[in-house]
């Protein structure tokens, strides 16, 4: 934060300039253009991994905490991709996707999806929702495994009295299951939020620090990376600027996270009347 | 008891700290000169290389420490600031060097190596400060043009061309054969710039002296002669293999290396890739065609590596002696022996071993040299050139903007530099 103060050619910046950085950064076109570009693509990053992540990991944890035979090694194979690195998932999903030798489109091809291969990384509509697709496989078996022990640990004899009452699946997952793991689907939400903002290492990985195809997969960390590190023919804007597209993110993530906390709690105290 | 047994222990530990560092200062006067690059690829080469000096004077060892290209700019800034940067620095040129001069970092080499002047003086410029001090000692030059696979051309009869007509000529032919023409993708867009529009664009623009009047804001991007190479660029698109917007710059290289395209637009540097990919026996190459018959080729010989001096080394003299080294014949031979398609600027006659760095050298005496269009100076500060004509050509190959739109696309990102 110290930094984003400053202004210089080094590594640190020493001519103190107060909130000038700031000043550019959202009053110069080439610079808050690609800020609200990053800022953009973060959300629709964070809205895809939050469906997948959320919506879909809950249905999961709801469906395996039902008794049935291997309920156990759906758990542990959920949970599988979690423990790789995401620089290795980044990797594989490019192999995957890579329109020369990548399995992927020859798989759509043999049954018979052809017209839909596209090239899958490189066009600017279908990369984004692409990587944030790759980055909710990975963690996608962690809110799994919040939600099965938040279900696991409600009182079993609340669901048998619901259902010995009439409720249905539909019924019990909305007025048994969600009210009493809202706050597990706040820390969850509040997880992958913290996680989508500062996101950089699969972007990295699969579309390079200057977020190809046409920044259209920029997102807040990897403009960071590259306009406090790189030289100005890469990107580079200066260890000021940078240390200012740095402060900006922490005070968004310190907002959404505050403003997620609020949501939850009071979400959960109108449950509790 | 307990106490005593602890004061021996540490006594000996002590003794034995200090009897050994004293090994180290009678056993060897060793001097190690850390040398910095963003290379990593040429570890083994450059170890080599430098055994040669080692053993003229073998009380100086380098070690030879390469940083990811990506983070070398980064780590070497702060390396320096931090005084703990390597004693030697390759150092890429124009701002990217300069801004590290400015850290006053680096020792003035204008005394230090008086050979500077016998240099070609474009050369020294790219490590030059307005002010003519010179930082850094031309090391590298690399060119762009056109890789091909002999035995797909010498299959259909096809010549080497010359001019633009004669290569979309072979470029229609070889498609109608059901070949894949060029491996080229699109994912990765500074090849879009650094080696298509500067290597096969100058042709068209004019060169060096294009370059010159877009550097005195005498001309616009936008100008007719850019504007052409915009537009005989965009000609080659219909040539890119199926889905090329996903295709990276690995697998680009791969496709072409393993013998799966026909030709490849790339940089000298790629030779060593094409060795260990499937060997140089099928690959040929060719200088980018000129517009007409008899038109002097405008060759791209982009000034790439320098090497500087720490001003806070800690062993000056043993530095500079390498530095000396670093600008003779000797080392430029060696240099261009290991790292075929790298080409020294260092005066001399020298011999190449490589084929294909032979081949691409055989094309410099007949033509005007220039380096990448918007390199020097256009890129100093954000958007930087580089960035905006990889981004603007990116979006033409992908139908979002038309050559003429791309040129404009890029002369408003470099309002800055014209007002």
């Amino acid at each position: 934060m110290k930094y984003s103060l400053f202004t210089g050619d080094g590594l640190i910046p020493d001519n103190f300039v107060g909130l000038d950085n700031f000043v550019s950064l959202f009053t110069e076109k080439r610079y808050y253009s690609k800020f609200w570009n990053a800022f953009g693509n973060n959300i629709k990053f964070f809205f895809i991994v939050t469906i997948v992540q959320n919506v879909f990991g809950f249905l999961m944890a709801v469906l395996i905490t039902r008794p049935f035979k291997g309920n156990k090694t759906v758990r542990k194979i959920s949970f599988l991709p979690t423990t790789l690195s995401v620089l290795v998932v980044g990797y594989i999903f490019k192999l995957i996707l890579n329109p020369y030798y990548g399995v992927f489109d020859n798989f759509l091809a043999l049954i018979g999806l052809k017209e839909f291969i596209l090239p899958w990384l490189g066009d600017p509509r279908t990369a984004l929702p692409v990587v944030a697709f790759a980055v909710s496989w990975q963690f996608f078996g962690e809110s799994v495994l919040f939600y099965t022990s938040g279900i696991d640990s409600i009182d079993r004899s609340i669901i048998e009295a619901a259902k010995i009452d009439g409720a249905g699946i539909w019924r019990e997952m909305i007025h048994i299951i969600l009210p009493s793991i809202l706050p597990i689907v706040g820390i969850v939400t509040i997880l992958i939020f913290i996680g989508d903002f500062t996101q950089f290492d699969i972007i990295f990985a699969m579309t390079g620090t200057r977020g190809d195809p046409s920044y259209s997969t920029d997102l807040f960390g990897s403009l960071f990376y590259r306009t406090a590190f790189a030289s100005s023919e890469r990107g580079g804007w200066g260890t000021g600027m940078g240390a200012a597209v740095a402060t900006m993110m922490f005070i968004i993530v310190s907002m959404g996270v505050g403003g997620f906390l609020y949501f939850f709690s009071k979400k959960k105290e109108g449950y509790d009347k | 008891m307990n106490k005593a047994i602890l004061f021996l222990l540490l006594l000996i530990c002590t003794t034995t700290m200090v009897m050994s560092e004293g090994q180290k200062e009678n056993s060897s006067n060793k001097v190690k000169l850390v040398f910095t690059s963003w290379r990593t690829e040429d570890i083994d080469r450059m170890n080599r290389i430098n055994k040669t000096f080692t053993k003229q004077h073998p009380n100086i060892e380098i070690d030879f420490q390469p940083i990811k290209d990506t983070e070398y700019d980064a780590q070497l800034k702060q390396s320096l600031a931090a005084g703990t940067g390597a004693d030697i620095i390759f150092l890429r040129s124009y701002d990217s060097g300069y801004q590290i001069y400015k850290t006053d970092s680096l020792i003035d080499l204008n005394k230090m190596i008086p050979e500077l002047d016998s240099f070609p003086k474009a050369a020294v410029d790219a490590w030059s400060t307005p002010e003519n001090i010179h930082y850094g000692i031309p090391a590298a030059g690399v060119v762009h043009g056109v890789y091909y696979r002999k035995s797909i051309f010498e299959k259909y009869n096809l010549p080497i061309p010359k001019t633009w007509n004669e290569f979309i000529t072979i470029c229609n032919t070889l498609q109608s054969k059901g070949e894949t023409v060029f491996a080229q993708g699109t994912k990765d867009n500074w090849m879009l710039y650094e080696v298509i529009y500067s290597g096969l664009g100058a042709n068209f623009y004019g060169g060096e002296e294009a370059r010159q009047r877009l550097l005195s804001k005498e001309a616009h991007i936008t100008d007719t002669n850019f504007l052409t190479a915009f537009e005989k660029i965009n000609e080659l698109k219909e040539f890119f293999p199926e889905r090329f917007e996903g295709i990276d710059y690995v697998t680009m290289q791969q496709i072409f290396g393993t013998g799966n395209a026909a030709m490849f637009i790339g940089g000298s540097w790629e030779i060593g890739i094409f060795e260990d990919l499937g060997g140089l026996d099928d690959v040929g190459y060719f200088a980018p065609p000129v517009a007409e018959d008899g038109d002097l080729l405008q060759y791209c010989f982009h000034v790439d590596a320098g090497v500087a001096m720490n001003k806070n080394t800690k062993y000056p003299e043993e530095a500079k002696l390498y530095m000396t080294w670093l600008a003779s014949p000797e080392f430029a031979q060696l240099y261009m022996n290991e790292l075929p398609g790298f080409f020294s600027y260092t005066p001399g006659e020298y011999e190449l071993t490589n084929k294909l760095a032979k081949e691409m050298e055989s094309y410099v005496p007949g033509s005007e040299a220039t380096v990448r269009t918007v390199w020097e100076k256009l890129s100093a500060q954000a958007p930087s050139g580089n960035e905006l004509m990889g981004e603007a050509i990116q979006k033409m190959y992908a139908g979002e903007l038309t050559p003429n739109e791309a040129a404009e696309y890029v002369d408003k990102g470099l309002s800055w530099y014209y007002e």
